[in-house]
């Protein structure tokens, strides 16, 4: 077991150097000049040179790359020049290891804009996933049990409807209406649990936390139905009425225990990508998370900002599947890690 | 510049002071100038500043370069050896008043040295005094240009006097490397309070610069982290920084105690907070302050109201505001291209522009003014562009087609137009554009370009006829708006056009009558001088001009004093305003 | 046949209809017969004859679903289709039990073996959990399986495939039910398994009396389990009587249908395997008239279109009351012994010996 969670762990590390060089080249063959960007509007060609040249833009992909990869060994300096370290010291920032980047349109190191967007894109997940979790297996395996019924022609109606819509869409429905018009709920801010406690972090995540729950509800509530309806066709639940189980064993400790089974390998992987940012969610309601930090950094061609946030998103998600693997081995004793 | 349009350009709108006309709000019979709503502004209350979706990108006196930016600082935590006084008189609102000087500055040498002495009853936030050594250090920042990026530094670099190195850039490398440290020092000087800045050419408008721009405010040397500091505030106005700004999520200003009211005549600092936020979408910010209730009756912003609220304006009443923006959309025929390199391929261009069907596209007169010269009408010394000014608003078809007979390019002579798309509304300008010149005889072809849009457009061997530009002035002057588009020195590098994306070349005759209006001590006669330039270029059709653009604001109703004023290029003007407690 | 006292099992005229969207789709029609105790009955049949349909009603299995169910099965004098579904539900598993074809599919992937044999007789006797396991390891042990005490706590894919079988025989008898139903127990299981299970079965069945429905389409375990064989066809009986009857003498073409595709277990090597041609009809529209007919080579023997227009009865031949056939054929003894036999035991026709069954 832990071999496996090493071997599985190395082939991670692996995908991860991967993934970073293909940030970096994809960064590097797009046609768009870094540099002026930062530069400003009444930029010669000789600050254009100059800027890129601070930034380390001027070099090729694969020294950035190779500083990048350095970086998080072993730490770095921006900017890393030996003489600025001589003669003014106090403009070199330290970016320790593992050092992820330093992002000049943010003034920031990678590692500390995670730090600060991070919490707010867990306290998002965690709150809808709790929301779509509850909600969506409830309410699916209702459908599935009342199958047929005006009830679960009733659910899979509305969470077709719900699915269809886009998460923007509903969360400005919600902001316009329940948030500004009818005055329900505050107009969301992210508060922390340092800030405001935890009733005031619960409120500032109800609107968008559930606006992010209602996309995801909708195609649990379906996806859980399916698999009950399917689950409730295999060959041991007719076993399980042929020994004379009570219909409700039949259900609870042989249809569901199955159907829940791959449930949790999804909800394990959208738990992880959606740690890495709610983008649409976090834009609407203008949350400071990983995902309005990526969708920034993009905008801005902020490379080490990209990078950082493409590595840690790839890095939950390799998380998640080896916790979804290991979670599988628990759940279902076929399954043998190796 | 030319990004005005491009929400994802780290570049922007830039001061400028103009002759905003008010259009919405009340009376214009207090000091603040018009354009101003609400009741009478006192001391106390929190307000809020809505950022919107772009994010401050520095408040590092010496990098800014975006006009919000560059107006709110100044209003409320940096000051300058002189300011614009909050006014929407176009006269009064563009004129210097002292600020942290004594007076407004001392011309010698026909405008080749400057003098101004700071006043010694002024304080940083910390409670040091504010010296000339200060004011020195945070010119000699211009030139760190490896960690001090993005400010205006290059009009510093051209008048400065200071030699250039073989980089092309000063052959001083800023405080930090300390190369050339002593060519800078003989450049600018302090004697006692008193500091002389030296320029290789006159520089009439310096004092109108830097109350527009804070490239040449003070800094604290014994604070200075470079490029750490890019969100670090040093404040010497009346509010300061309540622990760090945050990048994407804004940050809260509190007084500062260290700040006189009594050496201060611009700013009445009336909230006790100004709690500036980012990252709101315009529709967000706009149904908060459709409903104005909760904090957004407290709030100001610098966004703009959207077209699909545009029909709720009313609902607002008098907080809704408008003014002309300090802005001209223009296009401009390619002066590389076989078709636009002759002359009266140009003029039936010009003549077959139909402005009106782009305005109409855009969204019609609630947001677009024509316009009929590059330099916006609040430029002082502006004047209506002889060669566009009588051109029919929809422009002359038949005319087009007699200029375009003459035209030496095959006929049907097929342009290719390059503009910055991927929006609906630009893709139905650049149609009803396309329209006009085909009905005329042009075969246009529509290139729209997004994030591509300038790389390519720079390119001076890129293969289109007609491009689209936008500028707004960085001053209350012609000199930063026909040189930076259209001064082929400048511009021309060979693998690049700068600004001057039609490739224009004006020649010994056009680069003298620059040079002369740069040179001419006395501004109204500078003005002149310029107006003489643009009414060149429009006669070479080196560009075309479009329209400006119209804001529409809204703001809360407990906001108290509420004024678009001319001296911060009509924006709402944070010197000023105050809210109900 | 033919016993004085009352069968443990009778079932009348049973019919079992399912309505769907595109009509009512016949799966079982006027299906009657009985069973005694201790006795075993055969239903061959290809799938989608009827067969499993008919066991899983006697299970009661088809409650709760949109399945209509007429006519009478009664089990030890009751009627088990006016019984409430609490009270079917506390006859499966005791009274009546059922195993499966494919016992990795029919045991519970997530539980252990002994948890699942466990549960079976815990539902019906209230008893803790570890008397219900040391029961579990009992019956476990009587089925065969080695260091039962250990195996007990195995997942069933620890288990080979005979193993697994036997667990479920375990699982099935563990509450010593009067009627055992064996849907296809050997169908997944090696050929040298298939003959232990049986056995097995045999067994387990003279220890506890059970009479055991066992459903097949293998004549070759009908041969050796049956006392008496049900042939079904669409949804109806075809053929039904003494196993030995049936097999020596068989009166419907598509019982000799069935004869000729069972693989010759004693490598005869002439013996020609033989598929019924054609497609089971379709049970939302059968075809008119005999059901077999659209695949019967001989129909035409047949005096005018009776098999087209008219469905045979289920009458007796010429062989006697208890060996019923529902075909048109008025001489199939002759059909089968100049016809059929030659084609597929040639060995057994020649010499005149009367059955290939008997070597099964």
């Amino acid at each position: 077991m832990l071999a496996y969670v090493i071997r599985r762990a190395v082939a991670g590390v692996i995908m991860l150097i991967v993934m970073s060089i293909v940030t970096f080249a994809l960064f590097f063959a797009s046609p768009i000049d870094q540099a002026s960007f930062i530069c400003g509007k009444n930029c010669s060609p000789a600050q254009k040179q100059q800027t890129a040249a601070a930034m380390g833009y001027d070099d090729s992909f694969i020294n950035q790359w190779w500083d990048f990869a350095e970086g998080v060994v072993k730490g770095r300096d921006y900017p890393d020049d030996p003489k600025l370290r001589e003669t003014a010291p106090e403009t070199i920032v330290h970016c320790e290891a593992p050092c992820m980047g330093y992002s000049r349109e943010r003034g920031d190191t990678v590692t500390n804009l995670i730090k600060d967007t991070f919490p707010v894109s867990f306290s998002l997940a965690v709150a809808a996933f709790i929301l779509w979790i509850a909600g969506g297996v409830l309410l699916g395996v209702t459908a599935a049990l009342k199958k047929g019924s005006i009830i679960d022609r009733g659910l899979v109606g509305l969470s077709l409807i719900a699915y269809a819509f886009p998460t923007f869409f509903v969360g400005l429905i919600l902001y316009k209406f329940v948030a500004i018009k009818w005055g329900l709920a505050d107009i969301p801010r992210y508060t922390s649990i340092a800030d405001g406690g935890v009733g005031g972090w619960l409120s500032s995540l109800a609107l968008p936390a559930i606006t992010l729950a209602v996309f995801f509800m909708a195609g649990y509530v379906r996806m859980t139905r399916s698999y009950v309806i399917e689950s409730f066709q295999e060959d041991y639940v007719r076993t399980a009425r042929s020994k004379g189980l009570p219909e409700r064993t039949v259900t609870f400790k042989h249809a569901l225990r199955a159907a829940l089974t791959p449930i949790v390998t999804m909800a394990g992987l959208d738990f992880a990508g959606l740690m890495g940012g709610a983008i649409i969610t976090e834009s609407v309601f203008n949350y400071p998370g990983m995902g309005k930090l990526a969708v920034r950094a993009s905008q801005d061609f902020d490379l080490p900002t990209t990078v950082g946030l493409v590595i840690l998103l790839a890095a939950f998600v390799i998380a998640a599947n080896i916790i979804v693997d290991l979670l599988y081995a628990v759940i279902d004793p076929r399954v043998r890690l190796g | 510049m030319a990004f005005t349009k491009k929400p994802l350009a780290a570049i922007a709108a830039t001061a400028l002071a103009a002759t905003l006309a008010a259009c919405g709000g009340g009376s214009s019979d207090d000091d603040n100038g018009g354009g101003s709503s609400g009741g009478k502004a006192e001391k106390g209350g929190n307000a809020i500043f809505l950022v919107g979706v772009r994010n401050v990108e520095h408040w590092d006196p010496q990098r800014m370069y975006i006009g919000r930016d560059l107006n709110n600082s100044g209003r409320l935590f940096y000051r300058s050896l002189v300011a614009l006084p909050a006014s929407n008189d176009p006269e009064e609102g563009t004129t210097p008043i002292p600020d942290l000087a004594t007076d407004t500055g001392t011309m010698e040498d026909a405008g080749k040295t400057w003098k101004f002495t700071v006043r010694d009853d002024v304080k940083w936030e910390d409670g040091q005094p504010i010296t000339c050594e200060d004011f020195k250090y945070g010119a000699s920042r211009n030139f760190a240009t490896d960690v001090i990026i993005g400010g205006p530094a290059n009009y510093l670099f051209t008048y400065l006097d200071i030699p250039t190195g073989d980089d092309e850039l000063p052959a001083y490398k800023g405080p930090y490397s300390k190369k050339g440290q002593e060519l800078f020092d003989k450049a600018v000087t302090c004697e006692g309070q008193t500091i002389t800045y030296r320029f290789k050419k006159p520089w009439p408008d310096f004092p109108l610069s830097i109350a527009q721009l804070r490239y040449m405010d003070p800094y604290r040397a014994d604070l200075d982290k470079g490029d750490a500091n890019n969100f670090a505030i040093i404040s010497n106005g009346p509010y300061k920084l309540d622990g760090t700004w945050k990048e994407g999520t804004g940050g809260k200003f509190v007084r500062n105690e260290n700040w006189d009211e009594s050496t201060d005549p611009i700013r009445k600092a009336y909230p006790d907070t100004w709690d500036f936020r980012e990252g709101d979408t315009d529709e967000a910010i706009y149904e908060q302050l459709l409903a104005d209730s909760g904090d957004a009756q407290y709030t100001v912003t610098e966004r703009r109201l959207p077209p699909s609220l545009f029909g709720r304006k009313d609902e607002a009443g008098d907080r809704y505001t408008q003014v002309e923006s300090p802005y001209v959309d223009y296009v401009l025929p390619n002066f590389n291209s076989p078709v636009f390199k002759d002359a009266n391929c140009r003029e039936a261009l010009k003549l077959a522009t139909d402005r009106a069907a782009w305005i109409k596209a855009g969204g019609g007169p609630e947001y677009f003014k024509i316009a009929d010269s590059v330099v916006n009408p609040g430029v002082p010394g502006y004047k209506p562009n002889p060669a566009f000014a009588d051109l029919p608003e929809s422009g002359d078809p038949e005319a087009a087609k007699a200029a375009l007979d003459k035209c030496a390019a095959p006929k049907p002579v097929k342009i290719k137009f390059t503009y910055s798309g991927g929006t609906p509304t630009s893709d139905k300008q650049a149609s009803a554009l396309k329209e006009g010149w085909d009905k005329a005889g042009f075969q246009t072809e529509l290139d729209p370009l997004e994030d591509t849009y300038y790389s390519v457009i720079q390119k001076p061997d890129a293969d289109f006829d007609v491009t689209w530009g936008g500028w707004g002035a960085d001053w209350a002057s012609i000199g930063t708006v026909i040189p930076p588009l259209f001064d082929s020195r400048i511009n021309l590098t060979g693998d690049s056009n700068g600004n001057d994306y039609g490739n224009y070349k004006g020649g010994p005759e056009v680069n003298k009558m620059i040079d002369e209006a740069y040179a001419e001590p006395d501004l109204d006669a500078a003005a002149e001088k310029w107006a003489a330039v643009d009414a060149k270029l429009g006669e070479d059709v080196a560009y075309i001009p479009l329209e400006i653009t119209i804001f529409n604001f809204l703001h809360g109703g407990k906001v108290t004093g509420y004024a678009n004023n001319v001296s911060v290029n009509g924006y709402a003007d944070l010197a000023v305003i105050g809210v109900e407690k | 046949m033919g016993s004085a006292a009352a069968p443990l099992l009778s079932v009348r005229e049973l019919e079992v209809h399912f309505p769907t969207s595109d009509g009512l789709v016949k799966a079982v029609n006027g299906l009657t017969f009985d069973l005694e105790a201790g006795k075993t009955l055969g239903i061959v049949g290809e799938s989608g004859s009827g067969k499993s349909v008919s066991s899983m009603a006697i299970m009661g299995l088809h409650r709760g679903t949109n399945a209509k169910i007429s006519g009478e099965i009664v089990l030890d004098g009751v009627n088990l289709l006016d019984i409430s579904a609490e009270e079917m539900r506390k006859k499966r598993g005791r009274e009546v039990s059922m195993i499966f074809q494919d016992p990795l599919s029919a045991m519970h992937p997530y539980y252990t073996v002994g948890n699942q044999i466990a549960e079976a007789y815990r539902v019906h006797n209230d008893v803790s959990k570890k008397v219900a396991k040391q029961r579990a390891v009992e019956m476990l042990e009587r089925v065969g399986i080695p260091n039962p005490d250990k195996r007990v706590n195995d997942y069933p894919h620890q288990f080979s495939g005979g193993m697994r079988q036997r667990a479920m025989i375990a699982m099935g008898l563990i509450n010593d039910p009067n009627l055992l139903i064996a849907d296809e127990p050997t169908t997944a299981l090696d050929v040298t398994v298939q003959a232990q299970i049986l056995d097995l079965l045999q067994d387990l069945q003279r220890e506890f009396n059970s009479a055991v429905i066992i459903i097949t389409h293998d004549l070759g375990v009908v041969a050796e389990m049956a006392d008496d064989v049900l042939v079904m066809y669409a949804g109806r009986a075809v053929e039904h009587g003494p196993c030995k009857e049936i097999l020596t003498h068989p009166e419907m073409p598509y019982t000799w249908g069935l004869l000729s595709s069972v693989p010759d277990l004693t490598g005869d090597t002439e013996a020609r395997l033989i598929p019924i041609p054609g497609n089971p009809p379709s049970l939302l529209n059968p075809p008119p008239g005999c059901p077999f007919h659209p695949r019967c080579a001989h129909r035409d023997k047949v005096p005018g279109d009776l098999c087209r227009t008219e469905l045979p009865l289920l009458v007796p031949g010429q062989r006697g009351e208890t060996h019923t056939k529902r075909c048109h054929l008025p001489n199939p003894d002759a059909i089968y012994a100049t016809e059929v036999l030659p084609e597929i035991a040639p060995d057994l026709a020649a010499g005149a010996a009367p059955t290939r069954a008997e070597e099964l």
